[in-house]
């Protein structure tokens, strides 16, 4: 079957209904999220009129918490798919975060405290201090609650081997060697330490999700730009989670200077689609997409997520501006057949409201770029 | 010989801090009250401090936003602008925009320093700012001036500040300088920084002035190290082979930053002896003194804490080997 040009997905959360937080809060609804729960229900219709905890969260009650997780995971699901998207998912509804959420799932970790990310925000980090494993894969019964209700191809966003290592502080497989822990200590240490997250943890969830019949599954490595010399470690990490499993796996970059990961990013052999950010990068003095040249130049093939969005401003880009960028990308690529349309990264900093026109302008931008390249005379 | 042992950079904020500063921001607290943990907090650092012999005292630096902060913040001629990745951590920091010529407001720095807030006399107090040239490196240069002339001309600015601040009584300065080593400068910029700190020695009237390396290897930029005008330079000895170490300038002495905080695994105090010994044997400094890598903010507050005892207990084992006391 071909596949239609250009279509669309998501990448990964976006913000959480004020409803969501106040009833995980163990607050009573105030009467802004009230609204924002009709409001959107009126638009989206993911909650049945008459289940008794719509009733109760349409008038502000404090209804059960885990059928309002339930609510929210439809609510991300219709959110993705009224605007128009081809691949869906929850908006990752029931997770604390793309970093704790994983390290909580596994053993041999340990919370230590805040670190500060920077003026008063801070993320709560963990330290490796024994073997990694895992009581039992996650996210699976998240993925099947998706897979009963949407309507659009589910694609299940997981953060990867070698993110969830780099956010983490690597104490045991550090501490096994001896002697002063020398640059080349460390990264010894850190190529194992990412190894043995993608094969104790990661790939046995990989392994029971597909299981359960996903198909397609984005592996996030945003941290793979943080030190360009660990690209090798990234894709090992990558290979060593997906080994064996068939699937379609992609890998999401974000905020990072792409042309430091090559040629090493190309080892991540079962990786089918790079999911990358690009819009930000996009400005009238300077074109996002001329760093898919890079691709060209080392001969890779494979699909690529294109970022379309900018998901750090609340401005709004419209059809026009997404089928422009669509179709220089095209240029770029050679083969408009490679692209897939997506934001940048997760819209969780953005409002609700903002997103949602993002998205539908995304939907119709992917549209217009299709009128460009219809089947014969793809340009 | 005795070995110095110090802070070298920010520490974390404790858990009471993360909890106030939140809570700030999201309208659940006061100022005052936010302030009072900070204040409570920075005394918690100074007594860390003084329990591990680490002098003189930093205090931590916990209000501080960022290391550039008080300039970008306080100065003349800048913006603080968007939110960037310091070198190769997950944490950021908030790039300094410059748009005219950076023009020193006198008093912005020094009302923030903590011992300033009452955390040590100003005597017994380390001074931490940034390097001119990682400064220069780091912001948003809209100024229209070249990076040659903008590391010179920050390096006469900070140079004032320590004048003003050796009137106030400060006798320690530090420069944190990741950049020399990250990006070593060569040629004529080199020269530009050698000519800044130039400025920023005279101007400290025989006060001990530091530039504090971290994030790569010192081995390329040794030649420069060895070169500036300053009373010691430190390395991060996480990142740093003791095998590319040579001898330094007449009259410097050597910092090793023997506390990596990229890790909570804490260092073994042998190993440490071992490094120093092996510094020593190359570098000939005037003295050593033993710090953080970097700064210990890339770590949580308890973890932080239990690294640093390495420092007293490496200080131990050096004062009484046999090849020291030799």
């Amino acid at each position: 079957m071909t596949k239609k040009l250009f279509p669309t997905q998501e990448i990964g959360s976006i913000a959480r209904p004020l409803w969501q937080l106040q009833v995980q809060q163990s607050r009573p609804l105030n009467e802004r999220a009230v609204k924002e729960f009709n409001t959107w229900n009126e638009r989206l219709h993911f909650a049945p009129k008459d289940d008794p905890t719509t009733l109760i969260l349409s008038k502000g009650g404090g209804p059960d918490a885990g059928r309002v997780r339930d609510l929210s995971c439809l609510f991300g699901l219709r959110y993705f798919e009224s605007a128009g998207l081809d691949r869906v998912y929850d908006g990752e509804a029931r997770r604390v975060e793309m970093y704790e959420h994983a390290i909580r799932q596994m053993q041999g970790f340990e919370f230590l405290g805040h670190v500060r990310s920077f003026d008063n925000k801070y993320y709560r980090k963990a330290a490796g201090t024994g073997p990694v494993g895992l009581d039992h894969p996650y996210d699976v019964d998240e993925f099947e609650f998706v897979k009963t209700h949407a309507v659009g191809e589910p694609k299940v966003p997981i953060t990867g081997p070698y993110t969830l290592a780099d956010w983490s502080y690597n104490q045991h497989y550090l501490g096994k060697r001896s002697g002063w822990k020398s640059r080349a200590v460390r990264r010894d240490a850190q190529r194992e330490f990412v190894v043995e997250i993608a094969r104790q943890a990661l790939r046995p969830t990989l392994k029971a999700l597909i299981d359960k019949g996903c198909r397609v599954l984005q592996i996030d490595e945003p941290a793979a730009g943080t030190h360009p010399d660990e690209a090798d470690l990234v894709a090992e990490g990558f290979n060593a989670a997906t080994e064996g499993l068939d699937a379609e796996f992609t890998m999401h970059i974000c905020f990072s200077e792409y042309r430091d990961l090559f040629p090493a990013i190309l080892e991540a052999k079962r990786c089918r689609q790079w999911t990358w950010e690009f819009a930000n990068r996009d400005t009238p003095e300077r074109d996002g997409y001329a760093i898919l040249d890079v691709f060209r130049e080392y001969g890779d093939t494979r699909d690529i997520g294109l970022g379309v969005l900018d998901v750090h401003v609340d401005t709004i880009e419209t059809p026009e501006q997404v089928a422009d960028r669509i179709q220089r990308a095209a240029k770029r690529l050679g083969d408009p057949d490679r692209i897939w349309v997506n934001p940048d990264c997760g819209l969780r900093t953005r409002s609700l409201d903002v997103a949602y026109a993002k998205l539908t302008n995304m939907v119709q931008g992917a549209e217009i770029a299709r009128g460009m390249f219809d089947g014969s005379s793809r340009r | 010989m005795d070995v110095a042992t110090q802070l070298t950079g920010s520490f974390p904020r404790p858990e009471s801090v993360v909890t106030a500063t939140r809570d700030l921001d999201r309208g659940r607290t006061t100022p005052e009250a936010t302030d009072a943990a900070f204040r409570k907090a920075e005394w918690e650092v100074a007594a860390i401090e003084q329990m591990l012999g680490l002098e003189p005292r930093t205090g931590g630096y916990l209000t501080w936003a960022d290391i550039f902060r008080p300039i970008s913040a306080g100065w003349g001629g800048f913006s603080v602008g968007p939110i960037t990745r310091w070198f190769a951590t997950n944490t950021f920091f908030r790039q300094p925009v410059l748009h005219h010529p950076p023009e020193r407001k006198p008093g912005a720095i020094a009302a923030v320093l903590p011992a300033a807030r009452g955390t040590a006399p100003a005597s017994q107090a380390k001074v931490i700012l940034p390097g001119p040239y990682t400064l220069a490196c780091l912001l948003d240069n809209k100024s229209g001036e070249t990076l040659e002339a903008l590391a010179y001309r920050l390096g006469r600015l900070l140079a004032d500040e320590v004048k003003d601040l050796h009137g106030l009584g400060y006798r320690t300065f530090q420069f944190q300088e990741p950049n020399l080593v990250v990006h070593p400068p060569a040629g004529p910029l080199a020269e530009s920084v050698v000519t800044g700190y130039e400025a920023i020695s005279s101007a400290s009237h025989g006060s001990a002035v530091w530039i504090w390396t971290f994030f790569a290897d010192a081995g390329p930029a040794w030649p420069l190290l060895a070169r500036l005008p300053v009373s010691g330079v430190g390395i991060d000895l996480a990142e740093t082979e003791p095998s590319s170490f040579r001898p330094l300038g007449a009259g410097q002495a050597l910092g090793l930053g023997c506390v990596d905080p990229t890790t909570t695994l804490p260092e073994d105090p042998a190993e440490v002896v071992r490094l120093v010994l092996e510094a020593e044997k190359r570098v000939h400094p005037t003295h050593v003194m033993l710090g953080p890598g970097g700064p210990l903010d890339l770590l949580p507050w308890e973890p932080a804490q239990r690294k640093l005892e390495v420092l007293p207990a490496a200080r131990k084992l050096l004062a009484s080997h046999p090849e020291r006391k030799a």
